[in-house]
C-alpha cells in the first residue's frame, strides 16, 4: 500500500505520507477512488522553482477512512493524467490544482477557471460554452444580483425557457483566505476562520480547533464538546429555517417565508444567549469554548426550542401538504442518485439524493462521537427532496439539542493549548449546514502552520446545481438554487 | 352638470387608483405578522419616482422614450369607457367594449415594445411571456363579456352591466360565473400571484417586472401607475357584475355595494398571494384556457335557460 490512512482528526507525521513518482501517483489515486472513496482535496504543500508536492486527500465514507497520497512534480511541465474522465468527482479538484499550482491534468475534460474568473492555467483566455442555432440564445446572469446576495455570474444556454446548459463563474469574493490563514497569529487566524462562510461560523471554526486541538494533542472537556454541537446544531437549525423560508419566497408563498423567518430569529436569538453572537462567531476556539453555557441561559434556549418544535411542525404540514407548493417543489431540478454520487455532492443536497454521507456519523468528531445522531435521506433528489431534508433535519437536531440539555457534564469549557507538533499534519472534517467541511494543517519544522487548505462544501455542490438545472425552465433556476444554497464566499476562499 | 359629476368620478377613480395596491399590500403584511407600509406607501413610491432622473440605455431608440407614455395615456382611455358601478362612463357608445379591450391591448404592446427595444436577454425574455400569456388571456375577456354582449344584444359596456338585473334567476349565474372568470382575467392582465409574483427580485422569474428593469424615474412612474390603474379597472370590471345588488340607482347604496365587492377583491387577492404558492410557467396556459372556458359558460348557460 503507497498510501498513509488516517482518521478524521488524527494527527500525522507528514513524513509518513508516501511521496510517489507520478505514475505511481496516478496508479495509487485510480485504485483508492475505484474502491469509492471521493476526493477531500488536491493541493500543493510544497512548491519551489523546479518541483512541487501535491497531496491528495480521499475520503471513503464507509469506512471512515481518509487516505493520503504525496506526489512528486519536477521539471518544466508539469501534468499527470486526468481521473476526472473516470470519476468526474475529482474534476473540479484538477481544476483548482491546475489553477493554483500549474500542474495540468492531461486529457481533463473540462478545464475552466475556479475563481479566476476569465483565464486558465495562468494566462489562456478561457471561453463558456455556448449553443449555435436559430432559436438558441445566451442569458447571462449577474455578477451582481438583485437581492441582497453574494456576486456569482451564471451563463445559461437557452432554448426558449428551457436551459440547456449552465456555467457558474465564481472567484468574485476571493480574498486570499488559505494565505491570511498563515501569516496571521492564532488570535486573528480563528476570526478570520469564522469568517470564511458567514453563515457556517460554528463549523468553520469546529474544523479549525479540532484540527488545532489535535495538532498540539490539547484534550477538550466533554462540557466544551458537548457546548460546541449544540452551538452547530442552532446553526443547522437557524439556516435550514432560513433557506425553508427562502423557498417559500421563491415560490412567492408568503405565509411560510414569514412563519419560517420569524422561528428562525428565536434559533439565532438562543444563539445569542449562548455567546453573544446570533451568529457563534466567538464562541468555540481551540482548546474549548470562550462561553460557558449558565442554567439560565440553558432553560432560555430549551423555552425558545420547545416552541419552535410546536410551530414548525404546524408550518410543514401546512406547507408540505400545499398542492400550489408541491406542484412547485416535485420533480423540478433532479439530481439523480447516479450523478450525485458521480460529482462527489455532499451534505444534505446529497443526502437528498439518497447518498448516505454526513461527517457526523461518518467519520465522528466532538460530541458526535458519544452521541449519534441519525442521518436521513431521501430519494427524489428534487426541489422538493432538498427542502424536506431541511424540515427533517430541523427536527433531527432540535431532539439532539433538547437531549443534551437534559444532562450537560460538568466541568471547565477551556484548557490550555500546547504548541503544535512539529512536522506534522492533521486532515479535519466537520459537518456544516451545507454539508462537510475540510480543513488541513500542515506544520514544518519550527511548529508553524506551513500549510492551510480549506474546503467548503460548496466547492462540491456548486456543479450539482449546474446538473440540476439541465432541461428545466429557466424560470425555476432562482428556486433550484435556493434548495441548493451555496456558499460563494466559502467557494471563493 | 352631468358631465361635471362624470368627470369628478373619473378623477377620484385615477387619483385613488394607487391606494388599492396600499391596502393589499397592508393587509398583506397583517396576514403574515408584520406591520407593513402605510396604506398610502404607493403613494409616496410615485412620488420619489417622479423626482428622480429618468436615465436611458445607450442602445435605446425612440420607442423606448415613447412607450411608457403611449401604454400610460392608453390605460387612461380604457378608464373611460369603463363604467364605475352604475355611473354612465365619460365615453359610451356601441362596440367600446372592443376598443376598451384594445386599448388595454395597446398598452401591453408598447410595453413590450419598450422591453423589446433595449436589446437586453431579460426584457427579451419578459416580453415573450408576456405576449404568450396576453394569448391566452384574451379569449377570457371575450368569452365573458362577448358571450354578455351577444345575449343581450349590446355592444356598449354600460348597457350591457346595466342589462344584469336580479329579476332572472339565470342571471345570478351570470353574476357569479362571470365574476370569477373576469377575477382570473385581473390576476393575469396585472401580472399578481399566482401568475406573476410581484414581490420576487429574481428576475429570471418575472413577467412583468422584468420588462421595466431598465425604467427609471418618469418612465419607472408611468408603468408603476399604469399598474396600479390597471389593476383598479379590472377589479372595478368585476365589481360592476355586482351592480344589480345596488338598487333604484341610488348613489349611496351603489357606492357602497363598489367599496364592499373592492374589499372582497382585495381579501381574495390577498389571501391568494399569501396561502398559495406561485405556478409553475409551463402551467399557466393551462390556468388561462380554464378561466376562459369559465366564460364560454355563460353561453351554455344561456342556453340552457332560454329555451
Amino acid at each position: 500500500m503507497k498510501r498513509l490512512t488516517v482518521q478524521n482528526q488524527r494527527p500525522f507525521e507528514t513524513s509518513k505520507v508516501p511521496e510517489l513518482s507520478v505514475p505511481e501517483f496516478e496508479s495509487e489515486v485510480g485504485q483508492i477512488l475505484s474502491e469509492g472513496s471521493r476526493m477531500m482535496g488536491l493541493f500543493a504543500v510544497e512548491a519551489s522553482v523546479d518541483s512541487k508536492k501535491v497531496l491528495a486527500v480521499l475520503g471513503n465514507d464507509e469506512t471512515s477512512q481518509i487516505y493520503l497520497v504525496k506526489c512528486l512534480f519536477t521539471g518544466e511541465s508539469m501534468r499527470f493524467n486526468s481521473f476526472a474522465n473516470e470519476y468526474p468527482n475529482t474534476n473540479y479538484f484538477e481544476c483548482e490544482l491546475a489553477e493554483n499550482s500549474l500542474i495540468v491534468p492531461e486529457g481533463h475534460p473540462w478545464l475552466r477557471p475556479v475563481r479566476k474568473q476569465t483565464v486558465i492555467l495562468g494566462n489562456i483566455p478561457y471561453e463558456f460554452y455556448s449553443m449555435q442555432g436559430d432559436e438558441v440564445h445566451e442569458v447571462a446572469v449577474g455578477p451582481v444580483h438583485a437581492g441582497v446576495i453574494e456576486p456569482g455570474h451564471f451563463r445559461f444556454q437557452c432554448h426558449g425557457e428551457e436551459i440547456y446548459h449552465l456555467e457558474i463563474s465564481l472567484g468574485y469574493q476571493h480574498r486570499g483566505l488559505e494565505k491570511l490563514l498563515l501569516t496571521q497569529d492564532e488570535n486573528k487566524r480563528a476570526v478570520l476562520v469564522e469568517s470564511i462562510a458567514g453563515d457556517s461560523v460554528v463549523a468553520h471554526s469546529m474544523a479549525y480547533s479540532l484540527a488545532v486541538e489535535a495538532l498540539s494533542r490539547t484534550s477538550v472537556s466533554l462540557r466544551a464538546s458537548v457546548i460546541r454541537s449544540v452551538a452547530e446544531e442552532l446553526e443547522r437549525i437557524a439556516m435550514h429555517l432560513s433557506g425553508l423560508s427562502g423557498i417559500a419566497n421563491d415560490i412567492g408563498f408568503a405565509i411560510g417565508a414569514a412563519a419560517y423567518g420569524r422561528l428562525r430569529t428565536l434559533v439565532i436569538n438562543s444563539l445569542l444567549l449562548l455567546c453573544g453572537s446570533r451568529f457563534g462567531r466567538g464562541l468555540v476556539r481551540p482548546g474549548g469554548v470562550m462561553f460557558d453555557l449558565t442554567e439560565k441561559s440553558a432553560n432560555k434556549i430549551t423555552e425558545n426550542l420547545i416552541k419552535v418544535q410546536q410551530d414548525i411542525s404546524e408550518i410543514n404540514d401546512f406547507m408540505f401538504s400545499s398542492t400550489s407548493v408541491m406542484t412547485r417543489l416535485e420533480a423540478t431540478g433532479k439530481v439523480s442518485l447516479k450523478w450525485a454520487g458521480a460529482i462527489g455532492m455532499v451534505g444534505p443536497a446529497a443526502r437528498a439524493s439518497g447518498i448516505r454521507t454526513d461527517v457526523r456519523s461518518g467519520f465522528p468528531y466532538g460530541a458526535y462521537r458519544y452521541h449519534s445522531i441519525q442521518t436521513v435521506t431521501l430519494d427524489s433528489g428534487d426541489v422538493y427532496a432538498r427542502a424536506r431534508m431541511r424540515s427533517l433535519e430541523i427536527e433531527e437536531s432540535l431532539g439532539y439539542i433538547l437531549e443534551r440539555f437534559v444532562d450537560i457534564p460538568q466541568g471547565e469549557t477551556r484548557s490550555e493549548v500546547n504548541p503544535l507538533m512539529e512536522n506534522s499534519g492533521v486532515i479535519s472534517l466537520s459537518e456544516g449546514w451545507r454539508g462537510e467541511i475540510m480543513h488541513a494543517i500542515l506544520t514544518g519544522p519550527d511548529g508553524k502552520i506551513k500549510t492551510y487548505k480549506v474546503k467548503d462544501p460548496s466547492f462540491n455542490n456548486w456543479y450539482g446545481l449546474a446538473l440540476s438545472v439541465r432541461n428545466e425552465g429557466i424560470s425555476n433556476f432562482p428556486l433550484c438554487n435556493k434548495s441548493f444554497d451555496l456558499s460563494y464566499s466559502g467557494h471563493d476562499l | 352638470m352631468e358631465i361635471l359629476s362624470k368627470i369628478t368620478i373619473y378623477m377620484v377613480f385615477i387619483f385613488a387608483a394607487p391606494l388599492f395596491m396600499g391596502l393589499v399590500n397592508k393587509l398583506k403584511a397583517r396576514l403574515t405578522g408584520r406591520i407593513g407600509p402605510s396604506v398610502f406607501q404607493s403613494y409616496y413610491d410615485l412620488r420619489r419616482l417622479l423626482r428622480k432622473e429618468t436615465i436611458y440605455a445607450n442602445s435605446a431608440s425612440f420607442i423606448s422614450r415613447m412607450a411608457p407614455v403611449v401604454s400610460f395615456v392608453s390605460i387612461l382611455f380604457a378608464g373611460m369607457i369603463l363604467p364605475v358601478s352604475f355611473t354612465r362612463p365619460l365615453i359610451s357608445f356601441n362596440g367600446d367594449l372592443i376598443l376598451f379591450a384594445y386599448l388595454l391591448g395597446l398598452s401591453r404592446f408598447f410595453q413590450i415594445l419598450g422591453a423589446m427595444d433595449i436589446g437586453s436577454s431579460f426584457e427579451g425574455m419578459g416580453a415573450a411571456r408576456e405576449a404568450t400569456f396576453a394569448v391566452f388571456a384574451e379569449p377570457i375577456y371575450f368569452f365573458t363579456l362577448g358571450s354578455l354582449a351577444f345575449i343581450f344584444g349590446r355592444t356598449s359596456m354600460y348597457e350591457i352591466f346595466h342589462s344584469i338585473t336580479l329579476g332572472d334567476p339565470s342571471f345570478l349565474v351570470f353574476i357569479v360565473v362571470a365574476s370569477i372568470s373576469v377575477f382570473f382575467l385581473m390576476i393575469t392582465e396585472t401580472s399578481r400571484m399566482p401568475v406573476d409574483d410581484p414581490n420576487t427580485h429574481l428576475e429570471l422569474t418575472m413577467i412583468h417586472e422584468v420588462m421595466i428593469l431598465d425604467n427609471s424615474g418618469q418612465d419607472l412612474f408611468l408603468y408603476q401607475y399604469s399598474a396600479y390603474l390597471k389593476i383598479l379597472i379590472y377589479a372595478t370590471f368585476t365589481s360592476n357584475f355586482f351592480n344589480p345588488f345596488s338598487m333604484a340607482e341610488n348613489y349611496m347604496i351603489g357606492f357602497l355595494v363598489y367599496l364592499c365587492v373592492m374589499l372582497v377583491l382585495i381579501c381574495c387577492l390577498v389571501w391568494i398571494e399569501t396561502m398559495l404558492g406561485r405556478f409553475k410557467m409551463k402551467s399557466i396556459p393551462q390556468y388561462l384556457l380554464f378561466a376562459a372556458s369559465i366564460g364560454i359558460l355563460n353561453l351554455l348557460i344561456y342556453s340552457f335557460f332560454r329555451k
